[in-house]
């Protein structure tokens, strides 16, 4: 339901930057958070509530799935890593994302050049 | 470690167990201990109190995680079972409601002994008895098994009751007296809240005769007495002495204080029951909004309109839905057969295929 959502629509920031961070493998809570501000260029903080909303939103979509568990400072660290499904939709808002920006870049080419001209 | 006083930790770590109340018991079995390892790891040093953005955020986002998981709680095996209940009593409170309204306004106009609203033929009363009569047609109907019936005759009241109520709302440009009060109370001769309750119940779930299975006739018969009691208290007070002010606020509370034992009572001992008492503490709103003081709402401000339409906004989409899921469930089931007598024609076809000759 929700993957048929996501064709339909376009996927939101805050999913798009949790499967940007968990892309490259393994991550925790805390790590996502600081890996999405990162990859975001600090525009985008995610708060623990949302982060674990989306989480949970997209382990039941089977996008996402619980690696492994460590103990750290006496705190539970989860990890997370990317299905195949979570992957492939990844890729695909990737490519719509891509090839958003290359009409916007032709298109602002455009008026560069006409107002060069 | 961001956080370095011992002290300070433990406190802001109790608060943050205390937001993380606000997510379902299913969630903070799962996510508790990481959620509150990463809310620690983001604090800032020193800190000991949750700040204001993360609290809304943790109780905003709990809550939508609640109800996200609605239509799952109510397609479960309890919620269905809670429904079959809220199917078997709801129809029953409706229809006792309204006699009891009846023979209240009946007695307070002091024109006839309170018996009479059961004379159908008496014409100042015809509309309300022809309802009542209709409710009794659901229960009775829905006791026999007829559930599908006895939804369409309680949807087609609600709906009647919301057209009764917007004809009204649209020809006078002020209110009614009485205005959201007595809309609340009965719309179109309906208390919606309920109405709708029961229209939903018997709609989505096995229907009464389920229901009378699960709790039994003397735990029916408790909660239904209960009910009409608690919701129907100023019409009982006004049978008694037609001049009790029942409007005035004590009256009100008394007869939410007397649902709510009621649903405290019979319902809070098993899962069903919880579910149960969580549907029919949908019909405490109405009561509830009555003891707040909305005779200060300015009277050009359509709120029984705005109230009639939210309920028909709220109510329709979850049948509809709901309608949707049983018959997507219905084709998956039958595309599933469809392509397994698909392989078996295959199979057939192949052992054909390598017999000799």
């Amino acid at each position: 339901m929700y993957i048929y959502d996501m064709k339909k629509r376009s996927m939101q920031e805050p999913t798009f930057l949790i499967l940007t961070a968990l892309a490259a493998g393994p991550q925790h809570g805390y790590g996502i958070i600081t890996d999405a501000e990162q990859i975001s260029g600090g525009v985008t903080r995610l708060q623990t509530g949302t982060l674990y909303m989306a989480l949970d939103r997209l382990r039941s979509a089977g996008l996402i799935e619980p690696d492994r568990e460590e103990v750290a400072d006496g705190r539970l660290r989860r990890y997370y890593r990317l299905t195949d499904e979570g992957a492939a939709l990844l890729a695909a808002e990737t490519e719509r994302r891509r090839a958003s920006a290359a009409v916007a870049a032709r298109r602002l080419s455009v008026r560069l050049a006409g107002g060069t001209a | 470690m961001p956080v370095r006083d011992p002290d300070g930790a433990a406190v802001l770590e109790r608060r943050y167990l205390r937001l993380l109340r606000c997510y379902p018991p299913s969630h903070r079995a799962f996510h508790r201990e990481e959620m509150l390892g990463v809310l620690l790891d983001t604090a800032r040093p020193g800190q000991r109190t949750p700040g204001l953005r993360q609290a809304v955020n943790l109780a905003a986002c709990g809550l939508a995680i609640r109800v996200r998981r609605i239509p799952g709680w109510l397609a479960a095996d309890a919620g269905q079972d809670a429904l079959a209940v809220v199917s078997l009593i709801t129809p029953a409170v409706v229809f006792i409601l309204l006699a009891l309204e009846l023979a209240a306004v009946n007695a307070a106009s002091a024109r006839a002994p309170f018996w009479t609203p059961l004379l159908p033929f008496l014409p100042s009363f015809g509309k309300s008895v022809v309802v009542m009569i209709a409710w009794l047609a659901v229960v009775l109907l829905g006791l026999t098994g007829l559930r599908g019936a006895a939804a369409a005759i309680a949807a087609i009241s609600l709906t009647l009751a919301w057209l009764a109520q917007l004809t009204a709302s649209v020809q006078q440009s002020v209110f009614p007296p009485g205005g959201l009060l007595q809309f609340l109370g009965s719309a179109g001769n309906v208390p919606v809240v309920l109405a709708s309750l029961a229209a939903c119940s018997l709609a989505l779930s096995p229907g009464p005769q389920r229901g009378l299975a699960i709790v039994g006739w003397r735990r029916a018969c408790l909660m239904i007495a209960g009910l009409s009691a608690g919701f129907g208290f100023p019409a009982i007070v006004q049978l008694a002495d037609p001049a009790a002010p029942i409007w005035d606020l004590a009256f009100r509370l008394l007869g939410v204080l007397a649902i709510a034992v009621a649903v405290a009572v019979t319902c809070v001992r098993s899962p069903v029951g919880r579910r149960v008492a969580g549907l029919v503490a949908a019909g405490l709103l109405p009561s509830l909004a009555v003891t707040i003081p909305l005779r200060d709402v300015p009277a050009v401000f359509p709120v029984p309109l705005l109230v009639s339409l939210l309920v028909a906004v709220l109510v329709w989409p979850v049948a509809i839905v709901s309608w949707r899921g049983r018959v997507s469930r219905a084709s998956r089931e039958a595309a599933a057969a469809k392509a397994r007598r698909h392989e078996e024609t295959i199979r057939r076809l192949e052992r054909a295929r390598r017999k000799p000759g």
